[in-house]
């Protein structure tokens, strides 16, 4: 830990504190969900914005400054005394749970303080946040799983949500088409993750990660195992809209309400990392795995296909959203490379490897959902969709377009902000690892995707505007929303040391477990 | 070692004049905000980091060199890898070099007074940021204790010289002359850049002495040659092939800045630019940066006995073929020109012939009594009403007294006669070229030969100009009665005046010869240096690995030889030109006048080389750029824009084809990973 181990605290694990608040962050968000829905059922109709998004957002901060606490303090790391499991082993709290917590609460906290003005007169405003909330607490106990079923549960947990908040805008026909087909995508994959789970069980007789790693070791069904843990790969690609499990991911992007846009494509696809991570480095350790399993060809195909496809496919589009919606595949595709990039035995890249993608992930929750809360603002001004639509944005808007312009550059790993350096560390890392040449398609798919990144930024500070813009307002929540974002963004841009310190900290205590 | 830490505030002061002026000429343009146009900041600071400079100078004589790294600004992990800093180097030669080039910049920046505030010059504020940023440049070239900082501030030197040179970019020559001298340089920059990283991909380091933890490469040089190298990377050479190499190509931005042969041509042109900056240019910054440096890496050079042949037979060239074009000019300043060049090529053959001292002596005079004749001729322009034609000019002695006698003085000087500043110095390159030279190098007696007979082309042109510019009748109606110059103009004359006729006795190597008397100065100082940068460890180097011995010849009849060059050279111009009405004299020089006239059609043998062999360069490279490179470029943007078109296709929105898509794609995988893995044995 780089943080001040020294000064660390025994809080759980025979100190101060009792072990089940090790899952303080979780349970901050599921009570705040639980307050929003016992508001919303008290008064059903209420259109008191203020206090609801207030509610999600004070929630979410909690959360997150429980997560801050305790990796300061070092809970549930090798400080004091190592991952705290908790019922039964069901969920374990260490410190890569709570780096993805940490994640997930300034999302959701972000995508609550710009709702306030894009729901703005909107009916059904309790059951959008407590949706919300309910989603980000399926998401951080993705983060905690520490069996099969506990990871379904919340997959599951996370995902329902997820459907009904992309079908939010009821009256919208884009908006309920997106919201089901997501939803039926959702089902497929879900069968086909459970059915991998139901072989996986036949084959090593638990559920338990530990246990499933130890059985698989010594298995003789090294095919029913295979394709269980294919299988459950597709769970998890469904989740992080991975090829070729993405064909949901555009369309509910783009239909679904631009703050839940990017609430699913930051928070919901770490949440799908965070699971597999776990789920792979511990169940299906590399060490222990048999021969004929070998999950990191998978991961390589993955991530070669799903970079190179995301980043071709945005390159084409006409609509910024969802040109944003295929690179967030795109992006998915570079975070692949930290399960990818991975090498049997005790290595010490391996640590560093997933860590510089756990750190990706960090930097990309803000600067994605940045960019998606810019076009959340640009729906709230009435813009149209299209690249040309945007044309001298920049004259009218200059704040909101200089952090857009920050996103995009980030998001295409320029040094303007911390995408710069967790897009370095990754491709880096996967050199160290010996994986050139993922880190060499990857670099291509990045200088692809700075083409279509700088359209944006092109169409709003270089083209002159071909159709007057009536800006009426200028929304209170929205704004805050998106420079936390670009203030967050580009602040890990110098304070990135600590945050890829803490990530591969984190990720090689999986790897030493 | 406080006085020390002032060190840095003699670089950040000119520097800090420059963001002055800089920010009133951006900020506050039309408006006249500083006083005298930014003259006032300027001097305050040249006169500060002159009194530091003369600080550093006592200090470094009562406590010795310093050397401090100021700022790692690169370090690489572990072994292998590059440290990359910023230092800080006083010693005996840049503590000397401070203090030239803070004294001759001060006055320049007084001079300027005259020159332009008083001839109501716009732009001023952007004239004085450029002086500042070009001073800044300068000293920090000077103290740099590394060759990539060196290298850096070289550039910078560079690119002030472009902005000053096309200071009146509005007219069609300056900014074409700016654009010259910034190419030409440039062009030997790449050689020096190349050898910059030869230096570090061969020592792993740039340092100049070495310093806490980091070696200095020409101490690695040394114990590479003398048997215990280690961790030197030749590239399969011979050592010493290796470092000749490695000379040359840093050799080769000393040439373009020094405006040697044959990348001497911009020199002549930045005459374009005010006055002053001449003066400053070819006294104590850009054209002596050249020099300066060959100097400061001396312990690298003397190592190497073929590069140091080179560097004297480019030397002795360059002052003689420099030398005769001078005869011939018409424009006073033309001819300072010349002459700068031919100077910087006595150096050049003092370095390369093992006169360190000698070179080092040399680039002091020179560099007073060249600041005071640039500055002389910028009060006859002054007075001229910008006529730089010597035809027009003749009798202003009586009407200019001042200006008269300093730019006598510095006139003797320049010619070398008894007992100016030049003549000590100049007989001290030829002394130390002679006697290496009979000590076994028929190379450098050739060298020496070319540069004794440039000492007589030296005398003649020097007196043609003064007697055409002050002798004689008035020769046109300006001269009769000429424009008036204030004290700001004569000032700087008589302080450089004293000093062009004194400045020699700093090094009286003759009296000493002659009387014994402990007079050699200048050589006490440079031999009291650092360990390994002292002219007593380069003269050891000099003979033991270059294989440099001096053959015992007397320095009187050396002295007395150049002397009666001088005296004849100047006699003749004498016997010409002392005429009420002097004539024309150079028709009788016939074909030759042409060929010097024209430069010896080097302007012209270079515009054809780069019409003939660069710009077919160009066409090839530009070709390869469009064809291949952009080629590559496009067909692999349309490649990505038709497949993205194509895979956009597969996003057909009916949800049945994803999920069968979605199933085909994990039986595919699934298929795939099977047979790999032996799953369906």
């Amino acid at each position: 830990m780089s943080l001040p181990s020294v000064t660390a605290t025994l809080l759980q694990s025979g100190g101060a504190l009792p072990e089940w608040t090790a899952l303080a962050p979780t349970l901050a968000l599921a009570l705040t969900a639980l307050a929003l829905l016992l508001v919303d059922s008290i008064s059903p109709e209420t259109k008191n914005n203020a206090l609801l998004a207030g509610t999600t957002a004070v929630g979410s901060f909690v959360s997150l400054a429980f997560s801050g606490w305790y990796l300061a303090a070092g809970t549930g790391q090798s400080g004091t005394g190592g991952e705290i499991v908790l019922y039964g082993e069901a969920l374990v709290v260490d410190g890569m749970y709570l780096f993805f917590s940490a994640i997930f609460a300034s999302v959701a906290a972000m995508v609550a303080i710009a709702s306030y003005d894009y729901l703005a007169g909107k009916e059904y405003q309790g059951e959008f946040y407590a949706l919300t909330m309910l989603a980000a607490t399926g998401m951080t106990l993705m983060a905690s799983a520490n069996s099969l079923a506990s990871a379904f549960v919340a997959l599951e947990l996370a995902s329902l949500p997820s459907y009904a908040l992309v079908a939010f805008l009821k009256k919208n026909k884009g908006s309920v088409e997106a919201g089901l087909k997501y939803f039926l995508i959702g089902a497929l994959s879900s069968a086909i993750f459970v059915f991998g789970i139901s072989l996986v069980y036949a084959v090593t007789g638990s559920l338990l990660f530990s246990d499933v790693a130890e059985a698989l070791g010594e298995t003789e069904l090294v095919g029913v195992a295979g394709v269980g843990v294919l299988m459950i790969a597709g769970g998890f690609a469904f989740k992080t809209a991975s090829v070729p499990f993405h064909f949901w991911a555009p369309e509910a992007y783009e239909g679904a309400p631009a703050p839940i846009s990017g609430f699913l494509s930051s928070a919901s696809k770490a949440a799908g990392f965070a699971v597999a991570f776990r789920v792979f480095v511990e169940a299906f350790s590399l060490s222990a795995i048999p021969e004929g399993i070998n999950w990191v060809i998978l991961f390589q195909i993955l991530a070669v296909v799903t970079m190179t496809l995301g980043n071709f496919a945005a390159a084409t589009q006409d609509t910024v959203k969802r040109m944003l919606a295929y690179s967030s595949i795109g992006q998915a595709g570079y975070v692949l490379i930290g399960l990818a990039a991975l090498a049997g035995g005790a290595s010490s890249q391996n640590g560093d490897v997933m860590g510089a993608a756990m750190a990706h992930l960090f930097v990309y929750g803000f600067m994605n959902t940045g960019a998606f809360l810019f076009i959340a603002l640009t729906e709230h001004w009435g813009i149209g969709r299209t690249f040309e639509d945007f044309n001298g944005l920049a004259s009218k808007a200059p704040m909101a377009c200089a952090a857009m312009a920050l996103f995009m550059f980030s998001l295409a790993g320029l040094p303007v902000g911390g995408g710069f350096f967790s897009k370095y560390f990754l491709f880096a890392n996967a050199v160290f690892a010996g994986f050139w040449w993922l880190a060499a398609l990857g670099a291509i798919n990045s200088a692809l995707s700075l083409f279509y990144y700088s359209r944006v930024v092109k169409a709003m500070w270089i083209e002159d505007a071909t159709s007057e813009f009536e800006i009426r307002s200028k929304p209170v929540g929205l704004y805050a929303g998106i420079m936390i974002a670009a203030v967050g963004t580009f602040l890990l841009l110098p304070a990135f040391g600590p945050i890829i310190e803490t990530a591969q900290t984190a990720a090689s205590a999986l790897f030493g477990a | 070692m406080a006085a020390f830490d002032y060190a840095p505030v003699i670089v950040l002061l000119p520097f800090l004049s420059f963001l002055v002026a800089i920010g009133t000429a951006i900020f506050a343009r039309g408006k006249n905000v500083l006083p005298k146009g930014g003259a006032l900041p300027g001097i305050v600071a040249m006169a500060g980091a002159l009194l530091l400079s003369i600080w550093m100078f006592v200090t470094v004589e009562a406590q010795g060199a310093y050397d401090q790294t100021l700022y790692t600004w690169a370090s690489g992990p572990g072994e292998g890898t590059f440290t990359l800093t910023f230092g800080v180097l006083v010693d005996q030669l840049s503590a000397m070099m401070l203090v030239i080039v803070t004294l001759v910049s001060l006055l320049v920046h007084v001079f300027s007074l005259g020159y332009m505030n008083d001839e109501d010059e716009t732009g001023l504020p952007r004239y004085y940021a450029g002086l500042g940023l070009f001073s800044a440049s300068m000293l920090g070239f000077v103290v740099a204790d590394n060759l990539l900082m060196a290298f850096m501030f070289f550039e910078l030197v560079g690119l002030c010289s472009w902005l000053l040179i096309g200071f009146w970019f509005r007219e069609p020559g300056p900014p074409s002359a700016a654009k010259k001298a910034f190419l030409v340089t440039r062009f030997g920059d790449y050689f020096f850049l190349i050898g910059v990283v030869a230096v570090f991909a061969t020592f792993g380091t740039s340092q100049f002495s070495p310093i806490g933890g980091m070696e200095a490469f020409p101490v690695l040089a040394e114990e590479a040659l003398t048997g215990s190298a280690e961790g030197i990377n030749t590239f399969g050479f011979d050592a010493a092939t290796w470092f000749n190499i490695v000379g040359l190509l840093v050799l080769g931005g000393v040439v373009g800045k020094s405006a040697q042969f044959p990348l001497h041509t911009w020199l002549p042109d930045a005459m374009e630019g005010p006055t002053p900056v001449s003066a400053l240019i070819h006294a104590a910054t850009m054209v002596a940066a050249g020099v300066f440096l060959v100097a400061r890496m001396y312990g690298f050079y003397a190592l190497i006995p073929t590069t140091l042949a080179i560097i004297a037979f480019i030397g002795g060239f360059t002052a003689l073929f420099a030398a005769t074009m001078g005869v011939v000019k018409r424009e006073i300043k033309q001819v300072l020109a010349y002459s700068t060049i031919s100077q910087y090529g006595y150096m050049m053959l003092a370095l390369g012939g093992g006169g360190y001292v000698a070179a080092t002596f040399h680039l002091m005079t020179h560099a007073f009594f060249k600041a005071l004749l640039f500055l002389g001729a910028g009060s006859v322009i002054i007075a001229m009403h910008h006529n730089e034609n010597m035809w027009d000019m003749g009798g202003l002695k009586e009407r200019m007294p001042v200006t008269y006698y300093t730019f006598l003085s510095g006139s003797l000087a320049l010619a070398g006669i008894f007992p100016f500043a030049g003549f000590w110095s100049k007989d001290e390159v030829l002394y130390e070229t002679l006697v290496h030279g009979l000590g076994g190098s028929p190379l450098l007696l050739a060298a020496y030969a070319m540069g004794l007979l440039a000492v007589f082309f030296t005398g003649f042109y020097t007196f043609r100009m003064v007697l055409l510019t002050f002798h004689g009748e008035p020769r046109s109606e300006t001269a009769r009665n000429p424009h008036g110059v204030r004290w700001n103009v004569k000032g700087p004359l008589v302080v450089l005046g004293v000093l062009a006729a004194t400045a020699g006795f700093a090094n009286l190597v003759p009296v000493e010869k002659l009387t014994g008397a402990n007079v050699d100065f200048l050589h006490d100082w440079l031999y009291h240096g650092p360990e390994t940068l002292n002219g007593e460890h380069y003269s050891t180097l000099l003979h033991d690995v270059a294989g440099y011995t001096a053959a015992d010849f007397s320095v009187l009849i050396s002295a007395a030889v150049s002397l009666g060059m001088a005296l004849a050279g100047v006699g003749l111009a004498w016997m010409l030109y002392n005429d009420p009405s002097p004539e024309e004299h150079t028709a009788k020089l016939g074909a030759v006048k042409d060929l010097w006239y024209h430069n010896y059609y080097q302007d012209e043998f270079q515009v054809w080389l780069a019409e003939t062999g660069g710009l077919g360069i160009a066409r090839g490279s530009d070709k390869f750029d469009q064809g291949v490179v952009d080629g590559v470029v496009n067909g692999v943007s349309s490649v990505s824009l038709f497949s993205g078109s194509r895979v956009k296709r597969v996003q057909t929105g009916v949800v049945s084809n994803y999920a069968a898509l979605l199933t085909l794609g994990v039986v595919v995988l699934m298929v795939a990973l099977g047979l790999y893995g032996g799953w369906f044995l």
